[in-house]
């Protein structure tokens, strides 16, 4: 059986030490939780939020949403001995700058694995790239383990700091840097986590309409990982990122025209001013196995809210 | 390494491609004009037709030089020995390897070509390359292929954005084509050689647009600084060759600008100023530029022409 696409439409970047947050990330919908060690988490609690993380896990994935966690770019080894337990899907590593940091945090977790019962593997690696050297060395990071699944950044706040450009400007400052990393990801087969630019002059986080264009944007341009800071994101990225009744109808449609063009020897086709071809084909197969995925996450999605409930009540 | 120096940058503003299989195409294609046909015998040839279109498919390039045009043929990168045993005669200035992969490719190919130019009497080292960079991993490692054969001439993105699925951002840029353009025109710069392509937007699609559009595409990619570009339809042909030829004005202007900047470098002037700009050593290399690219032009048309009416062909 072909490995399950994974499914990161949507989340909530949270910080672990904020119990009204993770007690009601279930509910949220999210197809992830991932679970903040570094910037939202205050420096004197840094000891203690490591302690949360193996209740927390079982906590947000009750209602059928992956558990990540983000880890503090300097307090690898002990981040990580506090939170890699059995749920726990991925390390998000903040920061990345170099392959060894990804080669030091691949040799942790898989002796982790090993100790705590968790099939070998299953943890992911996000490296994410937030600095100059970072980008310089993207190729290198992002094959530097068979754990990094997703591949991106070179874009927000740190970004910002370390090339010292403005955040909120009405162009995209980081084409360069965002084409390097996104280059990277497509050349190892990487799923890219990098966006299309739209334009957000205000910095809003939680923005509904907003978060739909840019998920839809991303969409339409081949992306499928989303995540956010605000609840309001939730479902307006889940259902950008998400392929239309419409979309697929069409996919299916150009599937039928391809068959009968391959039948007739002919390369490409004209029809209705929409051209079919093997490049189309493709795309519309690519989108019918996206949509397969995103309705297999939601179904089980469903039923996990659903047997919380049952408990519950 | 080998960095390609002495190459002389020819005129290649327009690559109309011409399916292989489609031999009638052939005989319109060698009246449109176009500064090179490309004999496909991978995008627009199935995989059905390939083994007809290789047949004859020599004679065919035979018959295209004699109308003026140069004559590539782009071939698969995985069917190398097929395509190029079919193709390679002297008539044939060279080859455009599609969807390529690997540097081992290249390879495979500057061997293949080294026999068969022995085989058929052809000069050693005449055959040229023009890799299409059309995947992640080839635009990866664009600057090890572009030197992995003293014989690349050439890099374009082909069809990049069909091959990689790259589809319009809102602002109707395609999605990562600025960034991979900039990197082969670099790439392509620091190697000695030829960036081909042209700066496309929706609606525009995998070599298909408007002649209006084309026009467009072939202006903001002479901008960025390719130096033509491929299409499918002959109507695309015309728009490519203005699109990348510097215009009449640009010219006259270029060389006012330097007619008045050489005389203030006699009275012993590094720069002058014109109007609201500085006009100093490169901006006159750059005027320089622009009107050498203009009189190659000149010259590259009208020995077509001459070629197209049947007159002898001068020497070159």
């Amino acid at each position: 059986m072909a490995e399950e696409i994974g499914v990161h439409r949507s989340g909530l970047t949270m910080p672990v030490v904020t119990p009204r947050f993770v007690d009601n990330a279930w509910r949220r919908g999210c197809d992830f939780i991932n679970l903040d060690l570094e910037d939202s988490v205050p420096q004197h609690m840094k000891g203690y939020a490591r302690t949360l993380i193996k209740d927390a896990i079982a906590n947000v994935t009750k209602g059928g949403a992956e558990a990540f966690t983000r880890i503090n770019h300097d307090l690898v080894q002990a981040d990580l001995e506090g939170i890699v337990w059995p749920g726990l899907s991925k390390v998000n590593y903040p920061k990345a700058e170099y392959p060894e940091e990804i080669e030091k945090l691949d040799r942790i977790i898989s002796r982790l694995e090993r100790e705590r019962g968790i099939r070998p593997g299953t943890v992911e690696i996000g490296a994410n790239i937030e600095t100059s050297v970072g980008v310089a060395n993207a190729y290198d990071i992002a094959s530097a383990s068979p754990r990094v699944k997703e591949f991106g950044g070179a874009g927000g706040y740190d970004m910002s700091r370390d090339l010292g450009v403005e955040m909120f400007v009405g162009f995209d400052q980081f084409v360069y840097g965002k084409g390097e990393v996104e280059l990277a990801a497509r050349a190892l087969g990487l799923e890219p986590h990098t966006a299309p630019f739209t334009a957000n002059t205000t910095g809003s986080v939680g923005d509904p309409d907003r978060a739909f264009r840019e998920a839809e944007a991303a969409r339409k341009c081949g992306f499928r990982v989303g995540g956010g800071l605000h609840p309001n994101v939730v479902e307006p990225q889940t259902r950008g990122f998400t392929p239309t009744q419409e979309e697929v109808a069409e996919a299916h449609q150009t599937l039928d025209q391809y068959r009968k063009l391959e039948v007739s020897g002919e390369t490409w086709a004209d029809i209705d001013g929409k051209i079919i071809d093997r490049y189309e084909a493709a795309r519309a197969r690519r989108l019918l196995e996206w949509s397969a995925a995103c309705a297999r996450r939601d179904q089980a999605k469903a039923e996990a809210v659903a047997r919380v409930e049952a408990v519950g009540e | 390494m080998t960095t390609n120096t002495i190459l002389p940058q020819k005129i290649r503003r327009s690559w109309l491609l011409v399916p292989a299989s489609q031999k009638e195409r052939s005989v319109t294609a060698a009246k449109s004009n176009a500064d090179v046909v490309l004999l496909d015998l991978v995008e627009f040839v199935s995989d059905r037709d390939k083994p007809s279109a290789r047949e004859g498919i020599a004679e065919t390039v035979r018959e295209l030089r004699e109308g003026g045009a140069e004559v590539f043929v782009q071939v698969d990168s995985e069917l190398l020995y097929a395509d190029l045993h079919a193709c390679v005669c002297p008539e044939l200035t060279g080859i455009v390897i599609a969807h390529l992969e690997s540097i081992a490719q290249i390879q495979e190919a500057d061997t293949l070509l080294s026999q068969l130019e022995d085989e058929r009497g052809i000069l050693s080292g005449a055959l040229e390359i023009v890799a299409s960079l059309e995947t992640a991993q080839a635009n990866q490692d664009a600057f090890q292929i572009a030197t992995a054969s003293p014989r690349i001439s050439g890099l374009t993105l082909g069809r990049a954005e069909l091959v990689m699925d790259l589809r319009p951002e809102p602002s109707g840029e395609i999605h990562l084509m600025q960034y991979l353009m900039q990197r082969l025109i670099t790439v392509a710069g620091a190697v000695g050689v030829q960036p081909y392509g042209a700066w496309c937007r929706e609606p525009d699609r995998g070599l298909l647009a408007t002649p209006e559009n084309t026009s467009n595409a072939a202006i903001r990619g002479r901008a960025v600084g390719f130096k033509g570009s491929f299409c499918v339809l002959e109507n695309q042909v015309e728009p490519l060759n203005s699109g990348f030829t510097p215009g009449a004005q640009e010219v006259d202007e270029a060389s006012q600008l330097l007619k008045q900047y050489q005389a203030a470098v006699t009275e012993g002037a590094a720069s002058i100023r014109i109007a609201d700009r500085i006009f100093d050593a490169g901006a006159s290399l750059q005027a320089q530029a622009t009107i050498d690219r203009a009189s190659k032009i000149a010259v590259h048309d009208q020995a077509k022409a001459d070629a197209q009416a049947g007159r002898p062909v001068p020497a070159p």
